[in-house]
């Protein structure tokens, strides 16, 4: 089914059932689409319009608890039912225009999108915020001592 | 002991059930009075330390494994989490093959809808089907058999916030389901599905007017005016008020009423729905032919920190104050165990089984709390500190207690949890949560975090204890050869003596466990234990470093539990034990 439909998509570009993906504008290519935390097709990566400083990130603090994202991100977007925001890892990738399309568009494990709810300057915000959380460096090991012999 | 016969004899004659166990296991909580007691033998305290694992089989899927099998026959049935596989396992061959899996389409998007995790609470047998719920709003009947698909009835709507992990029950043929949801202010709802075709034959909702409600005003205890679904609240808040259906549900067949207890009011900030908000966190008294409500009481009114209702709803016959009644026994999230009336509601014992701090007691005579004002919350209330237990509940209702008419005791786990709670004006967004609070937790006085208690329902009181360093997340099965079973947070299955709480037996089963074990007679006619490890539902969030399957999602561990993830990870295995 998925594979049909993408088959129609991509006849109107003439490229469909030639077997030559190389000939395919990279803009479309499917696998760049989907590899969660990779590079953005060429050509439609998008730049946060608004300068972020303290005051975009505070109101796009406000947003993400206003518009409910820590329901499901967490308080500071630490993660809760939906993945961590902090700790410097994606799945649909981290740059501007990949946080815009994640909330505009939405994301298939359940990231509703937002693109009919909310202003394109207001999901920036948003972005600018998220942007702005520092990474921790100590997240990816974790270490327990044993407990002490007395 | 004469008496505990005799109580023996009452409640086999009083609820039908056949005096000799058939050893097989067709609903969630064993039988219609939810007892979770099995009548099974062979396993006693003198050789439940030759216990062994005898099989275990991977379900190939991470999420909290809440829940039971299901054994009838000779199949064994497992439904997973999302994505909700259902595998039938032939009992007859060695190393139990599958005789077939189901593999439902279910929405990935429903994974965001659920509030804490994509559990499955199981399935239910009858009429020839396996019957269970899909997380996206669906119901699915599949010939047990055959494997194959009969019907599939949508229930639910995950635009509105409503998902599907409970366990459906049936009775009266009908198919009783109802939605998770109070953390996205949903309407809401249970529905009876005709058994044979699937179709939704009454929807009656937890509030608003009688109408909807199919309620018979006069009726209800404590407090019979008409449209309480409505005068109890402010506006139209009832409309998106929450009251889920996410626990389990129980049935007596002579008095004809289904019992089921319904979720938080949403949301959290109780300032942005003033009264008492009812039916959020009640026990509701339905027919389950068409859904009429009898009864109903509330537990938490105005609920200020998220206490459902949805425990499970335990049936039993015994005496109460000199006299013998007929009885429905509630842990509750709040703290309190309840012995009520099953015919009225009336509440004839209510004490705390937890460390409770937001009331002092329950007056029995109005059935309302006796409140601590300084532990009620809203945005007026700023950081409400101290507040026990926490909105895990003195028990979770995601972990079944069980009863022994032999011992005439109920075995449950609980949290010995508290936390502080801050809430804040939300505005609702179909599809999206509906919280407005924030509600860090630590541990409560003793600083182990959970115990596994043995109850007495008719005087109120704790007769034995196990403490455990973690929150006890797990059901617990109580056999008539008198051993009690119960997992741990931290991957541990134990057994110990029903009577006097003696630890028998322990084994590491890979996993923490959050499911409910069963006892069934195996095709060789020998007793086994069965039960899910697979750490998950609420623990997937507080406690996100127990994961490992997502690199690009990578947590510091819970600050009131630091070292869990050094115990367990995820993991979703049957495991089966036998001597």
């Amino acid at each position: 089914m998925v594979r049909g439909t993408w088959c129609v998509g991509l006849s109107l570009l003439a490229a469909c059932g030639r077997g030559d993906s190389g000939s395919l504008p990279l803009s479309v290519r499917y696998p760049d689409h989907v590899a969660a935390g990779g590079s953005q097709p060429p050509g439609v990566e998008l730049k946060n319009p608004i300068a972020s400083d303290s005051t975009v990130v505070a109101d796009g603090a406000k947003i993400f608890s206003a518009m409910n994202c820590d329901g499901c991100h967490g308080t500071g977007a630490t993660g809760w039912v939906g993945p961590s925001l902090v700790d410097g890892r994606w799945r649909y990738g981290g740059s501007d225009g990949s946080l815009f399309q994640s909330i505009f568009y939405g994301r298939p494990r359940g990231m509703p999108a937002y693109g009919g709810v909310m202003s394109a300057g207001a999901i920036w915000k948003v972005v600018a915020y998220i942007r702005a959380q520092p990474v921790p460096s100590t997240v990816p090991t974790e270490r327990w001592e044993p407990p002490q012999r007395p | 002991m004469q008496r505990a016969y005799v109580t023996i004899l009452l409640v086999t004659v009083l609820q039908g059930t056949s005096p000799q166990d058939d050893g097989q296991w067709t609903m969630p909580g064993k039988n219609y009075a939810a007892t979770r007691y099995s009548g099974l033998t062979q396993i006693t305290p003198a050789n439940a330390a030759k216990l062994r694992p005898v099989w275990n089989f991977s379900t190939g899927v991470l999420g909290g494994h809440e829940g039971q099998p299901l054994v009838v026959g000779t199949t064994m049935y497992v439904v997973t989490p999302f994505p909700n596989v259902l595998y039938a396992f032939d009992l007859t061959q060695e190393g139990y093959p599958l005789r077939w899996k189901y593999r439902p389409d279910v929405n990935p998007a429903a994974v965001g809808v659920a509030c804490c995790d994509a559990i499955n609470r199981g399935a239910v047998y009858a009429d020839g089907k396996i019957i269970y719920n899909l997380l996206d709003g669906h119901t699915v009947a599949v010939d047990a058999q055959t494997g194959r698909e009969i019907w599939k009835t949508q229930i639910g709507d995950i635009g509105e916030g409503e998902t599907t992990p409970m366990a459906p029950f049936v009775a009266r043929n009908r198919v009783i389901v109802g939605p998770s949801g109070g953390e996205f202010g949903i309407y809401g709802w249970v529905k009876g599905l005709d058994l044979a075709t699937g179709k939704i034959l009454w929807t009656a909702h937890n509030m608003g007017p009688d109408s909807l409600m199919l309620a018979q005003p006069g009726r209800s205890a404590f407090g019979g005016g008409a449209n309480l679904g409505v005068s109890t609240w402010s506006g139209d808040a009832w409309k998106r008020g929450g009251a889920p259906v996410w626990g389990w549900i129980s049935y007596d067949p002579q008095l004809d009423l289904i019992y089921f207890g319904t979720g938080n009011p949403g949301p959290y900030n109780t300032e942005q729905r003033p009264g008492e908000n009812k039916w959020t966190n009640s026990v509701l008294a339905r027919r389950p032919a068409n859904g009429t409500l009898v009864w109903a009481y509330q537990f938490t009114p105005h609920d200020s920190w998220d206490y459902d209702a949805n425990a499970e709803m335990i049936l039993a016959d015994f005496v109460v104050g000199g006299r013998m009644r007929k009885v429905l026994v509630h842990f509750d999230k709040n703290g309190f165990a309840y012995t009520l009336d099953r015919a009225t509601g009336e509440v004839l014992v209510a004490e705390p089984f937890a460390n409770v701090t937001w009331a002092k007691g329950i007056n029995r005579t109005t059935g309302l709390p006796i409140l601590d004002t300084t532990k009620t919350t809203g945005v007026s209330k700023g950081n409400v500190k101290g507040i026990c237990p926490s909105l895990e509940g003195g028990k979770s209702p995601a972990s079944p207690a069980a009863y022994s008419p032999r011992t005439g005791l109920f075995y449950t786990a609980t949290n010995n949890l508290c936390m502080n709670f801050e809430a804040s004006q939300v505005t609702r967004i179909p599809g999206t949560p509906y919280i407005g609070a924030s509600t860090p937790y630590m541990a409560g006085p003793g600083g182990n975090m959970g115990e596994f208690i043995a109850w007495d329902a008719a005087r109120g009181r704790k007769v034995w204890g196990i403490k455990e360093k973690y929150p006890v997340w797990s059901g617990s099965v109580v056999t008539a050869g008198g051993v009690v079973f119960y997992g741990t947070l931290d991957g541990w299955f134990k057994a110990a003596d029903a009577r006097t709480g003696k630890q028998l037996w322990k084994f590491k089963v890979g996993s923490g466990v959050v499911g409910a074990p069963i006892s069934f007679r195996g095709a060789n006619g020998k007793q086994y234990i069965a039960v899910y490890a697979g750490i998950g539902g609420d623990w997937f969030l507080l406690s996100g470093d127990v994961r490992s399957d997502d690199p690009a999602d990578v947590r510091p561990p819970a600050d009131f539990a630091p070292d869990l993830a050094r115990h367990t990870s995820q993991g979703g295995i049957v495991w089966i034990f036998g001597l």
